[in-house]
Order: C-alpha cells, then sequence, then structure tokens
C-alpha cells in the first residue's frame, strides 16, 4: 500500500466522505485491527464483527462537527476506539448493532475481489513458495509447525533443536525478503484505487 | 513505545509471534497504529504467514520426509531408512544368493567329491618320445582330468617342478614334485581349463644349488567335449 501521510488534506478527505480516500483508510488499519482483534477474540465472527464495529465508529466520528482535528492522531485514535470495541465486547459476547451502527456500516468502503486481485495474490503466493523453497526444511518445519499447525513453539524449538530467538530471526528474515514485493504490490493497487 | 524500542525489542516479530506480554502488547498497539514503518512491517509479515500456511499444508509429505532427517541421530545414524533399507535389501540379496546358487553349488561339488567317478586322461607316459603324436583328451570346459606321467629321475636333481603351459605360453599352474615321486609314474589331477588347444607339461629339474633345468616336455592336445564322458 502507497503511504498516503496522515495530514490535514488526508483529514478533510475522509470527513468529507472521499470514497477513495475512505477506501485506503480502511485498507490500511483493516488488518492492525484483525491482528489486534484476533489476539484477544475468539472466532473469526467476533473479529469481523468488531472490525466493522471499530470501523462504524470511527466514520462516524469523523465525520461529527467537533470530531478529530488532528490528523498525526489518526492512528491513535482508531486504536482506541478499537480499545472501547473490544471493552464492549468483554462485557457481552452477544451484541446486536444499533440501528446508527448499520447506518456507518453501509458505509464503509469493502471492494469485492476483482481479478487484479486474484493475480496480484498469485504473484504474492509465488513469492512466498520462493521464498519458503529457498528455507533449509528445518526453517520451513518450524514454520509449519508454530504457524498453520499452532504447535506449542517451545516444544517445537526443542524438538528441532533451536531456541526462541532463532525463530523470531527466521520470521525477521523471511519477512523482509517478502516486504519489497508486498510493497509494490500494496503500491500499484493504491495506484489502481 | 517509540520507533527505536519497537526495533531493538523485535516487537513486530513478537507481535506476529504472540510472544509480547499484554502490557507491552498495548504499548506497541499504540504505536504500530501510528507509525507507518511498522505497519507495513506486520501487515508484510502477516501476509506472508497467512501465504505459507497454503503453502505448508501442501508441503507435508515433503515436510514430513525431512523431519525425520533433522532428527538428532547421534551415533545410530546408520540405522536411518536412508542408509538402513538399502543396506537390509543388499544383504537379503547377498544371503539368497548364498542360499540359492553358493550353497547348492558347494554341496554339489562336495557330493562330486565324495562319490567316485571316471575322469578323462591324457596319458604323457610316452609323449616326451620324439617323433610320437601327442596324446589328446577331450573333456567339457572346467572339467578336471588326468595327467600320468614319466620323470626319469636324475641324481642331479634335488626336486622337480611340473608346470603345465597353455596353448599361448602362458603357465597354468605349477606343481612341486619331489625326487622321491619320480620313481613310480605319476598321476597328476589336474584342475579343469577353459580354453581347447594344444597344451604341454613341462618339467623342471631343480639342483641342491637352487639351479633349475628343463627336464622333458610333455605335450598334449586339450580338446573339448559335450560329453567327454558319461556321468557317473
Amino acid at each position: 500500500m502507497q503511504f498516503h501521510a496522515f495530514d490535514r488534506h488526508y483529514l478533510e478527505k475522509l470527513t468529507s466522505g472521499d470514497f477513495r480516500t475512505e477506501e485506503h483508510f480502511v485498507a490500511y488499519f483493516s488488518e492492525l485491527i484483525r491482528l489486534k482483534l484476533s489476539r484477544r477474540l475468539h472466532s473469526l465472527s467476533e473479529v469481523e464483527d468488531a472490525r466493522q464495529e471499530t470501523f462504524a465508529r470511527v466514520f462516524a466520528a469523523l465525520r461529527k462537527q467537533d470530531g478529530i482535528r488532528e490528523p498525526e492522531r489518526l492512528g491513535a485514535f482508531v486504536n482506541s476506539v478499537c480499545n472501547n470495541v473490544l471493552l464492549e465486547y468483554y462485557r457481552s459476547s452477544s451484541q446486536e448493532p444499533t440501528s446508527d451502527d448499520e447506518e456507518a456500516e453501509a458505509n464503509i468502503p469493502d471492494p469485492a475481489i476483482s481479478v487484479i486481485d486474484v493475480i496480484a495474490n498469485r504473484q504474492t503466493q509465488e513469492k512466498v513458495r520462493q521464498i519458503l523453497d529457498q528455507l533449509p526444511e528445518k526453517d520451513r518445519l518450524l514454520i509449519k509447525a508454530v504457524f498453520l499447525e499452532e504447535r506449542d513453539k517451545d516444544e517445537v524449538c526443542r524438538e528441532l533443536g533451536v531456541d526462541r530467538e532463532y525463530l523470531r530471526v527466521l520470521l525477521h528474515r523471511a519477512k523482509k525478503s517478502f516486504k519489497s514485493i508486498y510493497l509494490k504490490r500494496v503500491a500499484k493497487e493504491a495506484m489502481q484505487g | 513505545m517509540d520507533h527505536s524500542e519497537a526495533s531493538r525489542l523485535m516487537a513486530s516479530e513478537k507481535y506476529l509471534l504472540d510472544e509480547l506480554p499484554p502490557t507491552e502488547m498495548e504499548a506497541f498497539e499504540e504505536h504500530l497504529f501510528a507509525c507507518h514503518e511498522c505497519a507495513m512491517d506486520v501487515r508484510a509479515g502477516s501476509v506472508f504467514l497467512e501465504h505459507s500456511k497454503a503453502e505448508l499444508a501442501n508441503f507435508s509429505p515433503r515436510v514430513a520426509r525431512r523431519a525425520a532427517e533433522v532428527r538428532p541421530s547421534g551415533g545410530f545414524a546408520w540405522w536411518r531408512p536412508a542408509f538402513a533399507i538399502p543396506a537390509m535389501a543388499i544383504l537379503l540379496i547377498v544371503v539368497g544368493y548364498q542360499n540359492l546358487v553358493t550353497y547348492p553349488a558347494m554341496q554339489g561339488a562336495l557330493a562330486e567329491n565324495k562319490a567316485p567317478r571316471i575322469l578323462p586322461a591324457a596319458s604323457l607316459v610316452s609323449a616326451a618320445t620324439r617323433g610320437s603324436a601327442p596324446s589328446v583328451v577331450a573333456v567339457r570346459a572346467g572339467e578336471p582330468f588326468l595327467l600320468p606321467l614319466d620323470i626319469p629321475p636324475q641324481n642331479a636333481f634335488q626336486s622337480y617342478v611340473v608346470e603345465l603351459q597353455n596353448p599361448t605360453g602362458g603357465v597354468e599352474w605349477s606343481l612341486p614334485v619331489s625326487s622321491e615321486s619320480v620313481k613310480n609314474t605319476l598321476t597328476i589331477g589336474a584342475p579343469g581349463v577353459d580354453k581347447a588347444g594344444h597344451y604341454e607339461v613341462v618339467v623342471i629339474g631343480r639342483s641342491a644349488q637352487g639351479q633349475n633345468s628343463e627336464v622333458g616336455r610333455y605335450p598334449f592336445d586339450l580338446q573339448f567335449a559335450r560329453t567327454a564322458n558319461p556321468e557317473p
């Protein structure tokens, strides 16, 4: 994703309902919110509900006359809204959306998957395959056991004769190799958006 | 948490690995939502891991196979299937060959040696005589045969050596013979040969000083026959 500075101009377009800016905003924060929620909620549906709720509240706040006016605080604001949503989820696991929420949800950009997305996904998958192919078999096994099989990390590391630091460095290197193509991909998506 | 601290702590990796304690996780998330670099780092890592899961799910057979290879094996490395299975297969082939081919052949040979039989012979008793036609022996390839011959005893020699020269002039075998043995007709049991043709038995006398002198030559022709002699 091409980075759009969260400046006053960006904020003005966001509060005025500019679709492309909203689309960028949602795409930028969606994965971060999903990661944050998935560490605290149990099911994918709960995560998705809370993500939608977070955006609904953020957009509702942005459209208020006395809404957020400091663009540099945008990220922290999204995080704090997400925290509030989570707190409410902790209090009540079954929450029905209000009519205001439903209206806000309807305005959240959620572009369908296009042919370009499918091609980009294939390219991403190919790059991931290349990176995995270049890894020693032990490292592949480590990633598989920890992330796919979700086995206990200490147990897996012990079995393979490595420590937790090795796992972190392995992830760091793989991520670094992947990041360049990932940044190109999101930049292309932003330009096509 | 600021960016330098997040980098130093490898907070992105720890976050993806779900290793951060609750307070550090919240501090990092506050930073993450505000820092473009960390946000892209975590997003790239997350997308990589999602795609890796799909890839590695298809890698299952290879991963499982290689998993055995990366396990520490210590002094029993040779018992790993990669080595043990071919070794066992070779061992089975060797044992099978011995049981099916080698041992029956040896048993057959032993049985043959224990049973009486008629061997072809090339009589060389008068072969050293000038002008006489060479003796002829018909044998099957590899079949042993007899070489009866007379060696004229000479006082100059302390012992003798009998050699068989093949059609190419090479020595097929040699046999030491004592001076006492030559007082009577010798019957040499010769091992079978695989070449038909003109052979010569050469007798060499050995003096007390170790000097060798040719005593005589006993030529004979060896022919291969399908059935030189009937089996007993």
